[in-house]
């Protein structure tokens, strides 16, 4: 009987093992033999040498962090009020709106991304005299969904008895909020952070659209070497940015584990 | 259980059978761009008529009295098809890239370097169709550059403005200069293709040189030969010094500049975010057409005076190809009644002269006593009919209007002379592709020291927070 349980486990378990393999470690393996090889299939550093020694390469690395993590920034600072009233207020009034916030993400984001361009220009803002501030709009607007719903998540889970002692211990409404509610909070703000940052720096659509092309994130640099058939230094890019978000990972599982009530919506 | 039998029998007999009707048809295998040969199909999708493939197919039965049947596969971009005929994974037997692809894959042909973009010269004297109706400005200009043997020319085309004559005064987007004119600031947009915006580039930082060859042309000290050298020279100068200079006038464009698309400068134009933009003729066509007929608003095309690049598409035989049937294809497509058949439906200018060409542009664009007598006959001459030419033998189209339709699909002999061929920038195309990589890139050095330094930090910060915790709980772990 036991063996007979264990057999069926490894059957349930090898589509998604086959899965893995061939769409998950293979391509891997080959983004990370690429980046380390030259045209004529030698190992080389030069892939690297040539990325790091362009100092635009590093420009438009650092940019696209600068960009991930505004966008976060800007994104959490809307987004957790907002998330803070839906919550707060009764579940009906709540669910509908919420559901507000989640119906664009159901339309086409091409089609999204396109339409915000007409509007902003439709308003004045046109993405060609001012690139970085279009570029914003349409990256704040693409992700804050993904900011509100996991915080709303955990917001509802809150144990509001909390709140109530720590003004019964005399804390106002500051302390309160910073001592209570925002550590509380800290796993729904934790996993929003993850689902911004990282689309953002690696995406290219947006800036594309909102900043008329003259924007360019690291997604651009490893499109445009793929275009001219560069795969060696264009998977290096994907590499250096796999590394990224690697660490990304890393650090907010840490965070997870810390607050391990509530997590992930 | 007897019947079950016969089943798989017969199944399996079928299998069996299946690959041998296949083997006993030959099939042709063909490449080509997205939208470009006529598929018999309405605006919308439908099909109403018969496509030029399966028009090919019954005149090669007819003909030989051998069925063929055509594989025929679209792609989107020339590297897209590069790298497919890279893997190897299907083998081709006519592809039609652009001009300098087309360089590339003969060059790689004639120096024996690269196998798999090699191409099959074709055996031209037995193309009939082909000798008789291209049109002689075309096969000159095949002749002179050595690709005759080796690629038929199939749309061709320039590269100019395209712009909005109520926004935009014609003299001022007569001049490469326009995308610096700070009177249009952010007002056009550019190709986001570097090798357009290199030939741009470069265009524009020898246009002082450019300027004055031209006018030696028009006063007949140089012969139109000796002006495309320089036009040529200038265009596809990749020493590194002008790779700097192209990397700099490159970067003010971009400030002055509206922004780079790929697809949206019509639309834009139109929709009037936009007054100019740098396109092929053969899009500036469509975009014309579609201006005029759904928002009523008149664009025109024109040619840069300091001289442009001419672009071409045309076929050419993979290594191993089967030639006979490739070539047999290919002179069915110079067939001029076919030829117009594809030229109305894409909407680009055939490589292909000849009546039904020559009536198809009459019937699009003359109006019947037009003020200007506009004279093709350098694209048209020792194709037509007797009846086509007037009383000086010439190909004359009378015509209201000059830097429209007509005038964008055929340019005029002034204009073309002054336009050289966008070359293949062969081990150079890295440099370009860094330089390019520069313009687009955000100029910001000082902010990413800046950032550099903030990350560093952080990045020490959490890794110190994440090891105190661990270690933390250790101890808790153990206290327990």
């Amino acid at each position: 009987m036991r063996k007979n349980k264990a057999f069926s486990r490894k059957i349930l378990a090898l589509p998604y093992t086959v899965f893995m393999i061939l769409f998950v470690v293979v391509p891997l393996v080959l983004i990370i033999a690429y980046a380390f090889t030259d045209e004529s299939g030698r190992i080389t550093f030069d892939n690297f040498r040539t990325f790091f020694s362009g100092g635009h390469n590093i420009n438009t690395l650092m940019f696209s962090i600068f960009i991930g993590m505004a966008n976060t920034a800007v994104c959490l600072l809307l987004g957790y009020p907002a998330a803070y009233i839906l919550a707060k207020k009764g579940m009906g009034f709540g669910k509908a709106t919420v559901l507000l916030f989640v119906m664009p993400m159901w339309i086409n984001f091409v089609l999204r991304t396109a339409a915000t361009r007409d509007l902003l220009f439709a308003m004045g803002i046109n993405g060609g005299e001012h690139p970085y501030f279009s570029t914003m709009i349409g990256m704040v607007y693409n992700y804050l969904p993904f900011v509100i719903l996991p915080l709303y998540t955990t917001m509802t889970k809150m144990d509001l008895s909390l709140i109530e002692a720590s003004y019964d211990l005399g804390a106002n409404k500051v302390e309160t909020f910073f001592l209570t509610v925002l550590p509380m909070t800290m796993p729904g703000i934790v996993s929003a952070a993850t689902m911004v940052f990282m689309p953002t720096m690696s995406s290219y659509v947006i800036s594309d659209v909102m900043g008329e092309r003259k924007i360019s994130l690291i997604g651009n640099s490893i499109q445009l070497y793929f275009d001219q058939g560069l795969w060696h230094i264009g998977s290096l890019v994907a590499l250096i940015m796999l590394v990224i978000m690697a660490f990304g990972s890393f650090c907010t599982e840490t965070e997870a584990e810390n607050n391990s009530r509530g997590g992930l919506w | 259980m007897k019947r079950f039998g016969a089943l798989i029998l017969c199944a399996m007999l079928c299998i069996a059978l299946v690959p041998d009707v296949y083997a006993r048809e030959e099939i042709l295998r063909v490449y080509n761009w997205q939208d470009y040969i006529n598929e018999g199909k309405d605006d919308d999708g439908a099909k109403i008529a018969e496509s030029v493939i399966e028009l090919w197919e019954e005149d090669y039965y007819e003909r030989t009295g051998k069925r063929v049947r055509v594989q025929y596969d679209t792609f989107e971009t020339n590297e897209t098809m590069l790298n497919t005929l890279r893997t190897g994974k299907t083998s081709y037997d006519l592809v039609c890239p652009s001009d300098y692809v087309i360089q590339k894959m003969l060059s790689a042909t004639l120096s024996g370097e690269d196998d798999s973009i090699s191409i099959e010269k074709y055996d031209i004297s037995t193309m009939t169709n082909y000798n008789r109706y291209v049109s002689p400005y075309i096969s000159q200009l095949f002749e002179k550059n050595g690709w005759t043997d080796y690629a038929v020319a199939y749309m061709w085309g320039t590269v100019g403005f395209m712009y909005n004559p109520e926004a935009v005064k014609k003299e001022d987007v007569s001049t490469w200069d326009f995308f610096w004119n700070t009177d249009y600031k952010n007002r056009a947009t550019c190709k986001d293709v570097s090798r357009d915006a290199y030939v741009i580039g470069s265009l524009y930082a020898h246009s002082q040189e450019l300027q004055k060859a031209a006018q030696n042309y028009k006063s007949g000290k140089i012969t139109a030969d000796e002006l495309q050298k320089i036009v040529n020279a200038a265009a596809n100068d990749t020493s590194a010094e002008n790779i700097e200079e192209v990397g700099r006038v490159l970067t003010e464009m971009k400030n002055n500049i509206y922004g780079f698309e790929v697809d949206s400068g019509k639309t834009d134009i139109v929709s009037g975010k936009i007054d100019a933009n740098l396109a092929w003729s053969g899009d500036a066509v469509y975009a014309m057409d579609l201006a005029e007929e759904e928002d009523d608003k008149e664009l025109a095309f024109v040619i840069p005076r300091e001289g442009s690049t001419i672009w071409f598409d045309g076929w050419v035989m993979p290594k191993g190809a089967n030639t006979a049937l490739a070539q047999d294809f290919v002179d069915f497509l110079c067939v001029p009644e076919i030829a117009a058949m594809n030229m109305d439906y894409i909407g680009y200018t055939s490589a292909i002269a000849g009546d039904q060409i020559f009536d198809l542009v009459r019937e699009n664009y003359e109006d019947g006593d037009g003020k200007y007598e506009y004279d093709l006959s350098y694209f048209f001459a020792g194709t037509l009919s007797e009846d086509r030419y007037d009383e000086n033998n010439r190909a004359i189209i009378r015509t209201d209007t000059i830097g429209r339709q007509l005038t964008t699909q055929y340019p005029s002999l002034d204009e073309v002379a002054r336009c050289g061929i966008m070359e293949d920038f062969g081990d150079r195309n890295q440099a370009v592709l860094e330089m390019w990589s520069v313009v687009k890139s955000n100029n910001v050095s000082a902010f990413s020291y800046v950032m550099m330094a903030v990350l560093f930090i952080m990045m020490i910060a959490m890794m110190a927070s994440t090891i105190r915790r661990k270690t933390k709980k250790k101890r808790r772990m153990r206290r327990r």
